[in-house]
């Protein structure tokens, strides 16, 4: 019995290549999918921990307007007995060119709150509260920074650098401590320019009543929140981010699992021979199968476990992408380990052996019903598999059917657009074998015309063996068409986004104050600012903007207070609402135009109120406009300056857009305007719109690395399924090349043969992949990424993406194919022969 | 849960600190390996007392401004200690004290308005002598940002709701509120005898060692009237209270291991201030003294060999800390023998700082003659008060 077992793995050594490849394919499968996985999961938890490590134990917050609140309403409720609470001042800072979160504490008030601050040691809180400029930070993050206790550093706040020490060094080895700064409130209030101000008063408590009694107890314009729900709202602002990666290592998986099935009936068919001769000598259809069966397995369970290892460290790299990505867009984090979760790794290697068996359950059956008869016949099996083609087109048609349904229910599900992606997908690549083989008849007497006898068996030998290489061909055309998915989706985007600064950005030139970020309250500028560019010859208008973080009963939203200049209008796109009449009404009324991401979140229309907490207490906005914005997924809100000074007490203002007389020279007025601000107390950036747009677009392109990286890895992972495929192909028709050579054929001629075939299935998976690849990117951009975050876009159709596609699916397969060739061009026929 | 994390905190934070501030670099060196906490202590006797003021001579008081803070000193408390009973004879113990304590010299150079270098804590405890028992909290807070202080115009002193004030201007009637869980206190005190200085016109001596001393005045009798809440019924209380006021920059000798402090008020109108501040060799440093006050205010020291005390009784706490709780007062001079008894055994202060301070009866000659309250440290075995309570050695 064994022997017979031992009969198949001879088979193995002989050709190592079937199972080192299989055993590759699984693993890059594996490894794309935990890969992403453990990145997201990572900065998924490391965005929780954080949020956990800042707001501690509260049950509650009091948030104030834009301009924080004011530290009084602190001391009244102490002084009022609401004794578990503590303030809080917050803000980012740079630390050797990390960005972290500065939070300012109360040591006295913080035992109930947030458990690391015992790692405060008595001499460290005194000197905390004493020094003039003592900070915190953990033992692992001072190390990280390469800082000692004792020691002075610079750290980047508001765009100045101010002068530290290291005071105290917590100890505690929390990850959620990597990415947080602690000082005393005091200190805190000076470096982020909040004296006399808190950004928040954390609470506990503990039912309706001590609700009711804090609530009583503040000024109108502070709000009572729950923290659970302030920090779902975060979360939940990056879990859109998060689904589309996940969704994109599915993609993977889906290729990869391609890659196991192609592999594993593979090794049965390849072995058919073999196989039979088993059978013949007793051993039973069932255990043939088992076996089989029990050698995927093994084979798996090395694919996966190669790939678990292989994964985490692409999750290590990824995760430094997502969390760039996280910090740019939602909420500063520090991420230093990688969260090897078992759970991760569980579902790892459930992914890969359920896959290897599910893949290697076709291959199993075959092996275990085929006749010894018919198994020595293989024209047998390529007549079975040609009666399969109508019932495959049958089911693609009806699979991508019920994708295109899945996607026009009217729905708001993220989920079910992936389900409906990856239904549309799967449907798609069923129909591959049955148009491979319309597509080589059709292009045999092509072939044969253009290369001759040797082109039209290229041509044939794909349809003759369409058992495997439809698999391979279906294995690239959905690796290939997903890179053309995500490329044309991106780069569509790309467009819009471009488009859309071009438009928004009316300004000549902006005047800001240094330290401006994507998150979090932005500096403010001198007020001489404004009246000294007024002034200038050069200056024909002025707007002013000011963003700043309002709340809602909905949440935290990003409010934009605009002074606008006559042309300011023309920078808004509406997606409803009339530009005219909107701005009017903005300067008129209560009224405010919402941004697509937030319409879309919280389903607001152009007519609906908005209701935000103001100085004066809540009140309730018309909204006179939708907008196109792509400045943030969160969304904004934009009000008029007026209306902002009569509701907010915050005169401030954060940039200024400068509108220059065409009239003189820009280089002499970007002088006279740089001359203007160079003597106010405060430096200030002045910078032309267009480096701004360069910006905001390098900031774009660094949001979609990580994009780019995944579509790589899916092609990779389809390269070496091609690779193991065609080899497979090739290798086992060594006789047939044999018998060819017997007769005749010269080396060379063999060799072009192999390369024109392998040139054909690339081809062929090339011309497959787009239309796929262009049903993908209609699907990403109108279902998947409205869904996800709102937003409108202009599809583009770059002609390089496409043409890339070919190229990679043409290349993937000639190198496949190159080896193979070579191999068989110099084979001595004779050795093939022998060896029946 | 946070409870716990916030004792913690106070553990490791605040007691190291405490013992810095009132034990300071005079205190004995610690055994290595006696726990985290003492090797924090250790860590932090580095510290020296420089920059601070400090109590080397006699010096004018002024009333109202010393009822105020002094934030030069190291450390400064207001301590009100009392006896209360309701219409129906239902007797209670009461003590509400602020400790003020600086971290430092000089406040940090902050435009900040919390910016400073003052802690204080505050005690709150309530004896219910024949039903519900002891309770005791504590508070602790930055004294800035209006959090915690003392101040004038008018009187007060608080911590977050606790609160010692005057009703009107700086003098009497001064009205103390403060609660927690479930005891609440509103009292009216009326003081009805005016300040006494205690030690020499004011400086009491805590060691041989110069400026090892503290400046410190009582006012040993005040009317007290209000309310007291317990387990949400409310009771109309009166009674007697006793203040202590006293700051200081020093320390503990190297050989003092703690100290009984006695505060009598007697039927016939007289007060007694008494403690002896105990060594480790188990005699009492001959520094420790008292204060005889007569009904119409008039008072004298009482030196060391002028009085005697015997204990003659000891509770075991649920700490492990054997406490006396019953002693013989033998005063010489006055040729008075009274019996001091707690009125219940159980009233340590299991706070952060641990320590006994309880409501007492006096007798004499078998006969109620008084009432009082009595504070005993450095009887912890674990060493939580060993030097660490922050009232001084009166």
């Amino acid at each position: 019995m064994s022997s017979l077992f031992l009969a198949l793995l001879r088979d193995h050594r002989r050709h190592p290549w079937n199972v080192l490849l299989s055993i590759l394919g699984v693993a890059l499968g594996v490894a794309v999918v935990v890969g992403v996985d453990l990145a997201n999961s990572s900065a998924s938890r490391a965005f929780e921990l954080s949020l956990d490590a800042v707001s501690g134990h509260a049950t509650h917050q009091v948030l104030g307007g834009p301009a924080g609140l004011d530290e009084a309403v602190y001391t009244r409720l102490r002084l009022a007995g609401v004794r578990d609470s503590a303030p809080v001042v917050e803000g980012h800072v740079q630390i050797r060119g990390e960005t972290l979160t500065l939070l300012g504490l109360d040591p006295f008030a913080e035992a109930p709150f947030r458990s690391y601050a015992a790692g405060l040691q008595g001499g460290g809180m005194t000197g905390l509260i004493t020094s003039d400029d003592g900070v915190a930070l953990s033992r692992r993050a001072a190390h990280r920074l390469g800082l000692e206790a004792g020691e002075d550093f610079t750290l980047e706040v508001l765009g100045e650098r101010q002068r530290v020490t290291l005071e105290t060094v917590l100890d505690h080895d929390d990850p959620a401590l990597d990415g947080i700064l602690v000082a005393d409130i005091a200190h805190a209030q000076g470096l982020l320019d909040r004296v006399g101000r808190l950004d928040r008063i954390d609470l506990i408590l503990k039912d309706r009543a001590a609700v009711q009694r804090v609530r009583a107890l503040l000024p109108p314009g502070a709000d009572l929140v729950r923290t659970e729900g302030r920090n779902e709202a975060t979360l939940q602002l990056a879990r859109a981010f998060q689904v589309n990666l996940a969704a994109m290592s599915l993609l993977a998986l889906l290729v990869g699992g391609f890659l196991v099935y192609n592999t594993m009936i593979f090794s049965v068919l390849r072995r058919r021979r073999l196989l039979a001769m088993l059978r013949m000598q007793g051993m039973t259809g069932g255990e043939l199968g088992r076996r089989v069966m029990a050698e995927a397995l093994v084979v798996g369970l090395v694919g996966t476990l190669l790939g678990l290892l292989a994964g985490t460290f692409i999750g290590r790299f990824l995760l430094q992408m997502v969390t760039r990505t996280i910090s740019d867009m939602y909420f500063v984090l520090s991420v230093t380990g990688l969260a090897l979760s078992p759970w991760v790794l569980l579902k790892g290697l459930a992914l890969g052996l359920g896959a290897t068996a599910v893949a290697a359950l076709g291959p199993a059956w075959e092996a275990a019903r085929v006749s010894p008869r018919d198994a020595l016949s293989r024209s047998h099996l390529e007549h079975r598999v040609g009666r399969l083609i109508p019932w495959l087109g049958l089911a693609g048609v009806g699979l991508m059917v019920l994708g295109l349904a899945l996607i026009l229910w009217p729905s708001r599900s993220l989920v079910l657009g992936f389900v409906a992606l990856f239904t549309l997908i799967l449907g798609y690549a069923l129909l591959v074998p049955p148009g491979l083989m319309a597509l080589s008849r059709g292009l045999a007497p092509v072939m044969g015309g253009v290369f001759g006898a040797m082109g039209r068996m290229a041509a044939r030998g794909v349809s003759a063996g369409l058992s495997r290489s439809a698999l391979a061909v279906a294995a690239l055309a959905v690796a290939v068409s997903a890179t053309i998915g995500v490329g044309v989706m991106v780069s569509s985007f790309r467009t819009t986004v471009d488009d859309w600064l071009g438009q928004t950005l009316q300004g000549d030139v902006y005047v800001s104050a240094p330290g401006r970020s994507s998150l979090g309250l932005n500096p403010l500028l001198p007020d001489a600012a404004r009246p000294r560019l007024q002034a200038l010859e050069a200056v024909q208008a002025v707007s002013t903007a000011r963003r700043v973080p309002v709340q809602s009963p909905r949440g935290t939203l990003e409010l934009m207070a605009v002074d606008p200049a006559p042309r300011t209008p023309e920078g808004y796109r509406f997606r409803s609402g009339e530009r005219r009449a909107a701005w009017e009404a903005l300067a008129r009324r209560d009224a405010v135009i919402v941004s697509e991401p937030l319409a879309w979140r919280l389903q607001l229309h152009t007519g609906d109120r908005l209701t935000l907490r103001t100085d004066r207490g809540l009140r309730d906005f018309e909204i006179v406009g939708v907008v196109q914005e792509y400045g943030s997924d969160r969304g904004l809100v934009t009000i008029h300056r007026d209306r902002y000074d009569r509701y907010w007490d915050d005169p401030g203002v954060a940039s200024l857009a400068l509108f220059l007389d065409p009239g003189i020279p820009r280089a002499r007025a970007l002088a006279d305007v740089r001359e203007a601000v160079a003597g106010l107390d405060d430096p200030v950036l002045v910078t032309p719109t267009g480096e701004i747009r360069e910006e905001a677009m390098a900031v774009f392109d660094r949001t979609f690395a990580i994009t780019h990286v995944l579509r790589l890895l899916t092609v990779g992972v389809a390269f070496v399924g091609v690779l193991s495929a065609l080899m497979a192909l090739q290798l086992e028709r060594a006789r047939e090349h044999a018998v060819l050579r017997a007769t005749g054929v010269t080396p060379r001629e063999l060799g072009a043969m192999v390369a024109l075939q392998s040139v054909l299935l690339g081809l062929a998976a090339g011309l497959f992949a787009i239309p796929l690849g262009l049903l993908m990117s209609d699907v990403l951009i109108d279902v998947i990424n409205r869904r996800s975050f709102g937003w409108s876009m202009a599809h583009s159709v770059p002609w390089g993406v496409l043409a890339d596609g070919l190229w990679l699916a043409v290349a993937a397969a000639l190198l496949a194919g190159a080896y193979p060739g070579y191999r068989m061009s110099r084979a001595r026929p004779a050795e093939h022969l022998r060896e029946e | 849960m946070s409870g716990r994390t916030g004792r913690e905190w106070i553990r490791r934070i605040l007691l190291p600190l405490l013992i810095l501030v009132v034990a300071g670099c005079e205190g004995p060196e610690p055994a290595p390996g006696e726990g985290e906490r003492l090797q924090v202590s250790r860590a932090l006797s580095g510290d020296d007392l420089s920059g601070y003021a400090r109590a080397v001579e006699p010096r004018s008081f002024r009333f109202p401004q010393d009822h105020g803070a002094h934030p030069d000193y190291r450390n400064e408390w207001w301590y009100v200690t009392g006896n209360l009973e309701d219409e129906t004879g239902r007797r209670f113990g009461y003590q509400l004290t602020f400790f003020r304590f600086a971290l430092a010299p000089e406040a940090p150079s902050s435009p900040s308005a919390w910016a400073t270098n003052q802690g204080w804590m505050a005690h709150l405890a309530v004896t219910d002598v024949a039903g519900a028992g002891h309770r005791a909290f504590e508070r602790f807070s930055r004294g800035a940002a209006g959090l915690a202080g003392a101040g004038l115009g008018p009187f007060r002193v608080w911590l977050d709701d606790w609160r010692l004030e005057a009703v009107a201007g700086n003098g009497f009637p001064w009205r103390l509120r403060a609660g927690a869980g479930a005891v609440a206190l509103d009292l009216r005190l009326d003081a009805l005898k005016p300040v006494v200085l205690q030690g020499e016109a004011g400086l009491s001596q805590k060691s041989g060692r110069p400026g090892n001393a503290s400046y410190y005045y009582s006012i040993t009798r005040m009317q007290t009237e209000g309310r007291l809440t317990l387990n949400d019924k409310e009771y109309r209380v009166s009674g007697l209270s006793w203040m202590d006021r006293e700051w200081s920059t020093s320390a503990l000798g190297k050989d003092q291991v703690g100290w009984d402090w006695f505060s009598l008020q007697l039927a016939d109108g007289h007060d007694v201030m008494l403690y002896r501040m105990r060594l480790e060799d188990g005699g009492v440093d001959p520094v420790s003294h008292g204060l005889w006050v007569d009904p119409r205010g008039g008072y004298r020291p009482i030196p060391r060999e002028g009085y005697r005390v015997r204990v003659l009784d000891t509770w075991t706490a649920p700490s492990g800390a054997v406490y006396p709780v019953a002693w013989r007062v033998h005063l010489l001079g006055q040729d008075r023998t009274l019996e001091v008894r707690a009125v219940r055994p159980d009233q340590e202060m299991d706070l952060t700082v641990r320590y006994w301070e309880g409501a007492v009866d006096v007798f004499e000659d078998g006969r109620p003659a008084g009432r009082g309250f009595v504070e005993l440290t450095g009887y912890d075995p674990q060493g939580r008060d060993v030097q660490t309570d922050a009232h001084g050695p009166s």
